[in-house]
This record gives structure tokens, C-alpha cells and sequence, in this order.
């Protein structure tokens, strides 16, 4: 096994270098003259010479040890992306960012995945009944109903109305005080989703012969669905799963906006808003890297749960 | 490990992680609960150019004068400076003494990091960097062609290289005599000097801090206010704390009719500020922000357009439920304009003056205000607002301000025949993200693409459109522009050539204009100068550089435990601006609020 991880981790290094090529590609010789941007139409060329020196735009591209594609791998590996427009230091503009943002993304993520492959179940098991269609209905209904509005719903009735949460962001507020509304409303618009998509894997499982065996053995409900068909169902939960998992990095744009979450989706955002090709690079390089990792995971989780993937 | 097993460890982790700050109700504090709509661009006063940015540093850096908080007409007295400046005979000197025992508030820039005493060369400095080409000022506009010497040393620093600039390069018309004395000798007459004295870029710059924060000093202000930076998180919030060093200021003892029976006199002559931290909130949206003031978490806002049904009844009144709160209200026609401006520099609009026009004719004005403003705004015909003195009562007569679809369309025929056939897509820039400012541009794009024509909306945060400005960026674009100081000169300054790009973001130039601009600024206010002004209009006019939209009519809440709230039309939103050290906060009023509303 640890042979095999090490081998996966070996495979994840060009692939990592090709981020980084591409990323380079895309924002030095693709997206133009970094400098001409920020500098504006009316700049002096002293102007525009002085930021090429700053950020090193004036070094030669490639063949040298000081040139940019090199400087771009040196700040990528060692998590040194230099300053944001606004002369903060990227990596403290996104380690402040992380927090807010995971304490929003991780408990939502949990939630959706927990509630949703447990309702799954029973739902499969009950298929074909008022309940199952009541379940479907109301699964489509949510994902019909626009995130904007179970935001702008929740955060009038559940905050406003009747106190439950905060309306918005407050320095002087615990974390798990001001994002356990956005949370809240990130499970249940998740909901909809990813209860039908579970709902159809464990159908598909719920169809297998070995299921019925399972009952005609005169094993218990409980036993059959989560021991037997929550186990066989594993593969594309984990597949989805896992590979959500990176993405929570991103924080909630939405969420983090009408809350005032001081996370990561609100940088990112401002970061192209305001053409801050400096946060974008490095929040990009970040969320490559947290895929290629998560996708390592995936792989490994895989032959942890089927037997007929080998470590091999 | 089992899913639940993880969860409990996720909440753990979280429970750990969450640390609870000390709230008022924990503390003594007394807290001002500000909001603002946009981010904050910059708090290095010198490179200023918005109202948000503006606001905020202006409770962290001083001017020489301010106005009097309670009197109207609106009156120019000392801040920083001692007494009114000494005018020469022929008004070209002005020789201004300083207050003595004024401190920069305490920094890790000065030595021991404490703040020194203010001297008259920090005005010197700080000026001198507005003119340093490289330090790339917004606000070089002020001075420009004013003060004998400074034009020399802009161009000076022009040609020495950046981190160069010799500062102790002397000036003819800007010297500090002694350490408590600035003498100002200016080119010719300037009667408006006294207004862009109170203006937030001539604030007094300490060295120390130019050359210890480097680019850095957007993020670092040093200033003599009443208050300084504790943090400031970018798109979040701001927090501020009282300034120790603040020197013994004290509430105004006198004021206008009315505002001794309004309270308005209760603290007078105490020792300000009031409040120990002032926070300010950035929330874009509309809901979550009329929301926390109903719940007490904003003191002081204005009204959201989809919100204005709860909180105004019929005849313009507080609703019953507004009443019950013990919200107040205040009313008043700002001295704004706000305009759909038109690159000039723009290869096709530029040099299309029918296609200008048929833009201008393109937008229902009236709807407009009704939609997002809930009709409390007036049509704009020219550039100078109603409430200001210079307002021509004539303007409607000969304006381009006009909704006709079916004239816009006849005027696009014209159009095409200069463009030498079809006009291209054009891209409409507005000023902000949020939903509001979404409708809008939706219904700009709808309106244009009505009579004929194909618009690209851009969006883009407040910071990244006044970048845009600046660089030429935009072609078409929404904009407005608050009266710094009640003098039309001020409005002039848009659509003058030697303003472009900022204030002049249409980069306009005509002539004949900059000629009547050039004459008026060295008048003093009489009916002679009115009229020069009233003539500059005209021509903008004419030349439609942008379609003027509307002038806005503001109404301010703000619950009954602000004390001391009286709005200034100048100092927009009321929201800072160097007023939150007048106010007072009955913190256990806003408590027993909590109690009933929260």
C-alpha cells in the first residue's frame, strides 16, 4: 500500500508542473502585458517600466535562471506568491480567507453527504411509494427554487423573524455563531441534488441479486442497507465525495456575500473583479494542487472499499 | 472512522477554533455601528478619490479647516490651523498658524513609536507628494496651476527617478516659516482656497510614515484625527479606536435656530469624541443591511429602494412601525449629480455627437428614479445641482435631457452615416456588483437596445471602476459626483481638459469652456461669476459628454441613541467624514433595543 501511494504521489508531480505551465501560459503570455493593465492607457512608460521592475515582469521569460518561469515555480513551491494589488501579502489575504471559509464549506459538506446518503437509503428502500415520490418532489422542488431565494428566505425569517441565527457578520461574533445560518441553507439547497443522485446508486444496488439473498437469508433491514448495500454503493459516493471535498477550499460566494463570511469565495471573486492576477494565480496553483491530492485520496479510498481494485 | 465520528471531530475542531471576541456588552466600550455599501480603496489621504475611501480616512486625518458642525449656512472654521489664514493685500499670501501640541497618533514609524508633535512642514510634505508625479496622486487636480512653484516641482519630479524625489526641494509658494506657520503664496487669486483647506487630500502627511510604509502606506494610515486604524480587513470590515494623542477638541457650544430645543447643544463644550471604537461594516446587499438596522446592528443608514414602502408612508413621513421604533428621519436634496458618461477618447463615441445624444434620449429618467430610487430624486438637465447657489432655474431650456425613443432612433440614422455604417457593440461600465446595481445596468442595457443599439454590461467593484477611470478604461460608463464644497467650481472641475482622467473621467475638452473655467476661478462669488458658470454649462450641454440622469434627494435613519446627529449635505451618507467624533451612543438605550427587537 505504501508503495502504491508513493507511486501516486510520483504521478501527481508532472501534473502538478503542467498546472504551473499552464498557469504561466495562461497569465504572462495568453492574457497579455500583466503591467500594461495595471499601470492603465495613460501611463508613462517610467510608469510602466517601474512596475515591470516590481513585479519582475521584466525579466526574460524562460531561458535564464532568474526568469519569470522560473521565479513562477519558485514562489509556487514555496507558497510565496508575493503581494495582491492592494499590497497585502497574498498568503495573508488566503490564510485569513481559510478559516471563515471551511468553518462554512466543511459542516455544510458533512451535513448534505451524511443526511443525504441516509435518506437515500431508506428512500431507495421504500421505492415506489408515497413517500419515495413525496421525497422525489420535494428534491425537485428545491432544485427548481433559486439559491438566491432560500438565502434572502432564510436570513428574513430564520435570522430577522424569529432570532435564531445572526443576519450578518460581526467581528465581535463567535465563528460558529455567524455561519451556522449559511450553513444551514447550503445542506438544505444541497439537499435536493444529492439525494437524487444517491437515491438512483442505491437503487441500482437495491436491484442486485445479492440484496434479495440478503432478505431471503432473513437478515434485518438495517443489516442489508447499511452493511450490504451502503458498501457495494461506495464507489460513487466516494467518487463524488472526495472530489467535492477540494472545491470546499472555494468557500460560497453567495453565502459568504449576503452573510459577510470574510472567506475565500469573496476573494477569489474580488481577485477577478478588480483583475488581481496575483490572488487568482495563487488561489488557481492552491486549488490544482488540493485536486491532485484529493484525487490521490479518491484512488486510494477505492481500493480500500473494493476488493477488486488492487494496490497493485 | 465513521461519518459521525467526523462530524463531532469537524464542530470540535470548529468549537476550538472559534474564539469570542469581547462584544459591548461585555465591556465599558462605547461602539459606533457604521455600514458602507463598497470597499474601501484607500486610506492614504493624499490618493483619495472616492466617497467610500473618503468617508472612512476622514475620522483618521484632519485638514487645516473643517465646517462648523452645527451652523448653517454652512461655515468654514480651524481644525488643525489656529485661527482663520492672514490674506495679503493683493490675496495672493495666505499665512496660516498652526495649533500648537497637535500629535500624530502613536505608530511604529516614529521613533520609539510615538507619535510627534505636528509641524507646519507636514503640510509642506504632504502637499509637495500630491505634486510628485510618481507618487502618482489622485489629486493633483487641487493644486494644479495654484500655488507658485508647485507646477515647477511636479515637473521636476517627473524627470528624477522614483524613491529620488528630494523632497527638501524648496518651492517658492509653499514654506513653512516656523514649525507652527505654513505660508501659501499662490499664482493669482484663488477665493476658493479656503474649501480645498477642509478637503481630506490636504491633509498633513508625516515623513516618517511616507518613507516607513513605503507602497504600504495605503494600508497604514497615520494621521491627528480623533480615531486610528485597529484592522482593516479588506472587503470585511473596519475597525477604528479612539486616538489617544487626539488633542483637546470640544463639542460646538453654539449652533443654528432649532437645535437647542433638537439636543443638539446638550454636549456643548465637552471634550470629543464620544465613542471608543467605531466598526464599520462592508455589506453590499440590500436586505442583510436594512435588516441589521432594524435590529439594531447599523445605527445609522440610508433606505434601501426595495425597503422604502416599510419605512416611509404616504407624505413623506416615518411609518408607524418606523415611529414605534423610535427611528429618526432626516431629508434633504443632496448637492449630487448622476450621469451616464461617455469616453470622449473613445474612437467612435468621441467624435459622434448624434450617437451621444441618441443615448441620452434613450433613458426614461423619470421611471428611473421611481424604480431604484422610489421617486426621491429630481431629472437632471445640466451638471449644477438645485440646492446649490449658481443653479440656472432656466437650465431645462436648451438641455439634452429628453426621454424619446422615436428621436433616438432618427438620431441613430445619423449616427451610422458618420460611423461610416453599423455601430459596434458597446460595453456599459457600472459601479458596483450588488443586485441594485445589476437592475440598473439591466435597465440601461433595455433602454439602449430599445432604439437600436448593443451593449456588453460590465460590473465591477468600486475599487476596480475608479481604477478604470483612471487608465481610460471605460467607454461607457455610470458615474456621478458629490459636491466636495458648496461652490459650483467644484462641479466644474469634471468636464475641465487639465482634469482628465480624474476628476474628468469623460476626458472632455472643449476650449472655449476651459477658458470660462479658467476665468471664473480667479472670481470671487458674484453674480458675474454665476453667469460664467451658467455659460460653462451650457456648452457641456451642448456638447453632451454624458447623459445627465438625475440629482439625488437623500433620506437618512438613524435609531434614537445617536445623539448629536445632524446630516451635512457635504459630507454624503453621513457615515463618517469626520463626524462619528460628534456623535454620542446611549449604549444602554440600544441595549434595551436589542432586548425588544433582536
Amino acid at each position: 500500500m505504501t508503495a502504491y501511494i508513493i507511486r501516486r504521489l510520483l504521478y501527481t508531480i508532472p501534473i502538478v508542473f503542467g498546472v504551473l505551465l499552464l498557469t504561466f501560459v495562461l497569465f504572462t503570455l495568453v492574457g497579455g502585458d500583466i503591467s500594461l493593465e495595471i499601470a492603465g492607457k495613460n501611463a508613462t512608460p517610467e510608469t510602466i517600466e517601474e512596475i515591470r521592475e516590481e513585479y519582475g515582469f521584466n525579466k526574460p521569460l524562460f531561458l535564464s535562471w532568474d526568469s519569470q518561469f522560473i521565479n513562477h515555480f519558485k514562489s509556487a513551491l514555496t507558497f510565496d506568491f508575493g503581494r495582491a494589488l492592494d499590497r497585502e501579502p497574498v498568503l495573508d489575504k488566503i490564510k485569513r480567507g481559510v478559516g471563515p471559509s471551511l468553518a462554512l464549506t466543511v459542516p455544510m459538506f458533512f451535513g448534505v453527504v451524511i443526511i443525504s446518503v441516509s435518506l437515500a437509503l431508506v428512500v431507495a428502500f421504500v421505492r415506489g411509494t408515497v413517500w419515495d415520490m413525496l421525497v422525489v418532489l420535494i428534491c425537485v422542488a428545491g432544485m427548481s427554487i433559486p439559491y438566491l431565494s432560500f438565502i434572502l428566505f432564510g436570513q428574513y425569517f430564520l435570522a430577522y423573524k424569529w432570532g435564531l441565527f445572526p443576519v450578518f457578520f460581526s467581528p465581535d461574533l463567535a465563528m460558529a455563531s455567524y455561519v451556522a445560518l449559511p450553513v444551514l441553507i447550503g445542506i438544505v439547497t444541497g439537499l435536493g441534488g444529492n439525494l437524487r443522485f444517491y437515491r438512483t446508486v442505491m437503487l441500482d444496488e437495491m436491484r442486485n441479486d445479492y440484496v434479495r439473498t440478503a432478505f431471503a437469508k432473513g437478515l434485518n433491514t438495517r443489516r442489508v442497507l447499511f452493511k450490504h448495500v451502503l458498501k457495494n454503493a461506495m464507489i460513487p459516493i466516494i467518487t463524488r465525495v472526495v472530489l467535492a471535498i477540494p472545491f470546499l477550499f472555494l468557500g460560497s460566494l453567495l453565502l459568504e456575500r449576503f452573510f459577510g463570511i470574510p472567506g475565500l469565495g469573496y476573494l477569489m471573486v474580488e481577485a477577478i473583479g478588480s483583475r488581481d492576477y496575483f490572488v487568482i494565480n495563487a488561489m488557481t496553483y492552491i486549488s490544482a494542487i488540493l485536486f491532485v491530492i484529493f484525487n490521490v485520496i479518491t484512488d486510494i479510498c477505492y481500493a480500500l472499499v473494493d476488493p477488486r481494485v488492487s494496490f497493485d | 472512522m465513521k461519518f459521525s465520528s467526523i462530524v463531532l471531530t469537524t464542530m470540535l475542531l470548529l468549537a476550538a477554533g472559534c474564539d469570542r471576541k469581547g462584544g459591548e456588552g461585555e465591556s465599558d466600550e462605547i461602539v459606533l455601528q457604521h455600514r458602507l455599501r463598497a470597499k474601501v480603496q484607500s486610506l492614504d489621504a493624499a490618493n483619495i478619490g472616492d466617497t467610500i475611501s473618503h468617508g472612512v480616512a476622514s475620522e483618521i486625518f484632519d485638514c487645516l479647516y473643517t465646517y462648523h458642525y452645527l451652523k448653517r449656512p454652512y461655515l468654514i472654521v480651524p481644525q488643525l490651523a489656529a485661527q482663520m489664514p492672514e490674506v495679503s493685500e493683493d490675496g495672493l499670501t495666505y499665512t496660516i498658524r498652526i495649533k500648537e501640541g497637535v500629535r500624530f497618533a502613536d505608530d511604529e514609524c516614529f521613533a520609539g513609536g510615538k507619535g510627534r508633535e505636528l509641524k507646519a512642514s507636514d503640510f509642506v510634505f504632504a502637499w509637495k507628494r500630491i505634486a510628485d508625479v510618481k507618487a502618482l496622486s489622485k489629486n493633483w487636480w487641487v493644486f494644479d496651476d495654484k500655488i507658485a512653484g508647485l507646477d515647477e516641482f511636479r515637473e521636476y519630479t517627473q524627470t528624477s527617478k522614483k524613491d529620488e524625489v528630494d523632497y527638501s526641494r524648496p518651492v517658492e509658494g509653499l514654506t513653512a516659516a516656523d514649525d507652527y506657520t505654513l505660508v501659501i503664496k499662490l499664482k493669482r487669486a484663488w477665493p476658493q482656497i479656503l474649501y480645498v483647506l477642509t478637503y481630506l487630500p490636504t491633509a498633513p502627511a508625516a515623513k516618517e510614515a511616507v518613507d516607513y510604509y513605503g507602497k504600504d502606506l495605503i494600508n497604514h494610515p497615520v494621521g491627528t484625527g480623533a480615531f486610528k486604524l485597529k484592522i482593516w480587513h479588506r472587503g470585511s470590515y473596519i475597525e477604528m479606536v479612539r486616538n489617544p494623542n487626539f488633542r483637546e477638541e470640544l463639542y460646538p457650544s453654539e449652533g443654528t435656530e432649532g437645535d437647542a430645543e433638537a439636543g443638539l447643544l446638550r454636549d456643548a463644550g465637552k471634550r470629543m469624541p464620544f465613542v471608543d471604537r467605531i466598526v464599520w461594516r462592508i455589506v453590499p446587499e440590500d436586505q442583510p443591511r436594512w435588516l441589521m438596522f432594524e435590529q439594531g446592528d447599523i445605527d445609522i443608514t440610508s433606505i434601501p429602494k426595495d425597503n422604502y414602502g416599510q419605512a416611509i408612508a404616504m407624505g413623506r413621513e416615518l411609518t408607524a412601525s418606523m415611529k414605534e421604533r423610535n427611528i429618526r428621519l432626516d431629508a434633504f436634496k443632496e448637492p449630487d449629480t448622476f450621469y451616464i458618461g461617455f469616453n470622449m477618447e473613445d474612437p467612435v463615441l468621441g467624435v459622434n455627437k448624434p450617437l451621444r445624444l441618441a443615448i441620452s434620449c434613450a433613458f426614461d429618467r423619470e421611471k428611473w428614479i421611481e424604480l431604484f430610487y422610489n421617486g426621491r430624486g429630481d431629472v437632471a438637465y445640466g451638471f449644477i445641482p438645485p440646492c446649490m447657489p449658481g443653479y440656472d432655474p432656466n437650465v431645462k431650456e436648451g438641455s439634452r435631457t429628453e426621454y424619446n425613443p422615436e428621436k433616438a432612433k432618427r438620431l441613430l440614422e445619423q449616427a451610422r452615416e458618420i460611423n461610416g455604417g453599423e455601430l459596434p457593440e458597446f460595453k456599459l461600465t457600472m459601479q458596483g456588483t450588488d443586485t441594485t446595481y445589476r437592475q440598473m445596468g439591466q435597465f440601461l442595457s433595455r433602454s439602449l437596445q430599445e432604439i437600436g443599439l448593443d451593449v456588453e454590461m460590465e460590473y465591477l467593484d468600486w475599487p476596480t471602476y475608479l481604477e478604470k477611470l483612471r487608465t481610460k478604461g471605460v467607454q461607457i460608463y455610470q458615474s456621478g459626483w458629490i459636491a466636495d464644497y458648496p461652490d459650483v467650481e467644484n462641479f466644474l472641475q469634471i468636464f475641465y481638459s487639465k482634469r482628465s482622467p480624474w476628476p474628468n473621467s469623460s476626458n472632455y475638452s472643449n476650449p472655449e469652456y476651459d477658458g470660462l473655467v479658467e476665468q471664473a476661478a480667479l472670481m470671487e462669488d458674484s453674480p458675474q461669476r454665476t453667469q460664467l458658470y451658467r455659460k460653462a454649462e451650457r456648452i457641456v450641454m451642448e456638447d453632451a459628454p454624458c447623459a445627465f440622469m438625475f440629482h439625488r434627494i437623500f433620506y437618512v435613519m438613524y435609531h434614537d441613541w445617536v445623539g448629536n446627529f445632524k446630516p451635512n449635505a457635504y459630507r454624503p451618507d453621513s457615515f463618517g467624514y469626520g463626524l462619528s467624533k460628534y456623535y454620542r451612543v446611549d449604549v444602554a438605550k440600544r441595549a434595551a433595543y436589542h432586548k425588544k427587537y433582536k
